[in-house]
């Protein structure tokens, strides 16, 4: 699949308990870039893809998806974005099957065999995400980056719990995203060592 | 994500985490139990109070189950990814209140024959009974998560939200308990029931959208 989306934030001021984190930022994403947000604990990456995503509303500022003001019409960016934060929003009674599928319904069995051998979790596809180590369950959730035929991924530190092969592989699935005219914006302190990244540093 | 999968998964938690449910019935039945042998076993003084006893029990195992309604999501990130996902929060409030509602208040419907031949409750009140419970505890639901999505957030939750919702589960208590004394008094009971009926409907209509603003709330 082949997208062709572009994502505007101008003049963002996010404030949380009284701190300003960010005040008039303004980036551009475009079609096939990822843009990497950096800056010290504290500095305001997680909460800029919150605004990014809308769970978190900004003081001021605009976010335009595809030309369309989203500012306070979330829904329509929401409908084209995948975004997995700290919290790897899976439910620990459901087996990772189930999970996944409460994401992305329309996923049939082969795809979910196919993902789950991918991400080297082939056969756990009835354990329940309560038996998983932290490592299993983040690849659990960012399995939905294989499920979703989504343009734009906000991705918070992607790779934390991950081992080296599953860095790798989620790269991988980064690079083929933006290689068909996807957009990514993350925040991560590693350095991604295959995915060519235009960095944006929030002090 | 879709609403019929956001419920199917909030059915399956619910089923994999029946706890829950058993403790709020557990709790409902000890207190019921408990009362005439803490007071006064006779008919005389049971069968009056029967309505006032059960519904506080109800209003007491409600409450216990209300609090932990959005705990689990707040802490795996499911509360985020609601928020997120594009569909109408107040909609998906509305889809995991109306769950619960059923979960909690079916198995104490199906116990509230027994409760109330405990209490020596007339037989024909049982049926009132049926009807303020029906008619009123999807008020105590939907006020109840309002509750639950302020406090969320916050680590000793459960007094607040007992403090904060409690005053507004006063009409219903009364209302339930009038029309239940009216039936054994032979007055009419009809009217307490359409109010108990217009109050949750009231509820129905404001407080999915409260809930999912308390939810963002929260979420931020």
């Amino acid at each position: 699949m082949l997208f062709s989306a572009s994502l505007d934030v101008s003049n963002v001021w996010i404030e949380r308990s009284d701190r300003d984190l960010c005040r008039d930022l303004s980036f551009t994403l475009r079609a096939g870039e990822v843009l990497r947000v950096l800056g010290d604990n504290g500095a305001g990456k997680s909460s800029l893809l919150k605004v990014v995503a809308g769970a978190m509303t900004p003081l001021e500022g605009r976010i335009m998806f595809n030309g369309q003001d989203v500012t306070s019409h979330r829904a329509l960016l929401q409908q084209s974005m995948v975004y997995i934060g700290h919290g790897a929003g899976l439910k620990s009674m459901l087996t990772i099957e189930e999970n996944l599928l409460s994401y992305c319904p329309a996923t049939s069995p082969e795809q979910m065999q196919s993902v789950l051998d991918i991400l080297d979790l082939a056969n756990h596809q009835e354990t329940y995400v309560k038996a998983l180590s932290a490592g299993q369950s983040r690849r659990v959730a960012l399995a939905r980056l294989w499920l979703s035929q989504c343009p734009l991924w906000l991705l918070d530190e992607p790779f934390a719990s991950l081992d080296v092969s599953g860095v790798a592989v989620v790269e991988s699935k980064i690079q083929q995203h933006i290689n068909e005219g996807g957009m990514v914006l993350l925040t991560t302190h590693q350095a991604l060592s295959s995915v060519v990244t235009r960095d944006l540093v929030l002090s | 994500m879709t609403y019929l999968t956001f419920g199917r998964t909030q059915c399956r938690v619910l089923w994999r985490r029946k706890q829950d449910t058993v403790n709020a019935l557990l709790f409902f039945v000890m207190v019921v139990a408990l009362f005439p042998l803490g007071i006064n076993p006779s008919a005389a003084f049971l069968a009056p109070a029967a309505g006032g006893i059960i519904w506080c029990a109800a209003v007491l195992a409600i409450l216990m189950a209300i609090d932990g309604i959005f705990k689990e999501d707040f802490r795996d990130g499911t509360l985020e990814q609601w928020v997120v996902c594009g569909l109408s929060l107040p909609v998906l409030m509305l889809i995991k209140v109306a769950i619960h509602w059923f979960a909690v208040v079916f198995p104490l419907l199906l116990v509230m024959p027994l409760v109330s031949e405990m209490l020596m409750l007339p037989s024909g009140s049982f049926w009132v009974l049926v009807a303020t419970v029906l008619a009123g505890t999807p008020c105590l639901f939907l006020l109840g998560a309002i509750g639950a999505a302020l406090t969320v957030s916050l680590k000793q939750g459960a007094t607040l939200v007992i403090l904060v919702i409690l005053p507004f589960y006063l009409p219903v208590i009364i209302f339930a308990t009038s029309a239940i004394e009216a039936s054994q008094v032979g007055l009419p009971y009809i009217g307490f029931v359409a109010m108990l009926l217009a109050v949750s409907l009231l509820s129905l209509v404001v407080s999915p959208f409260m809930t999912a603003v308390a939810v963002k709330a929260s979420v931020n």
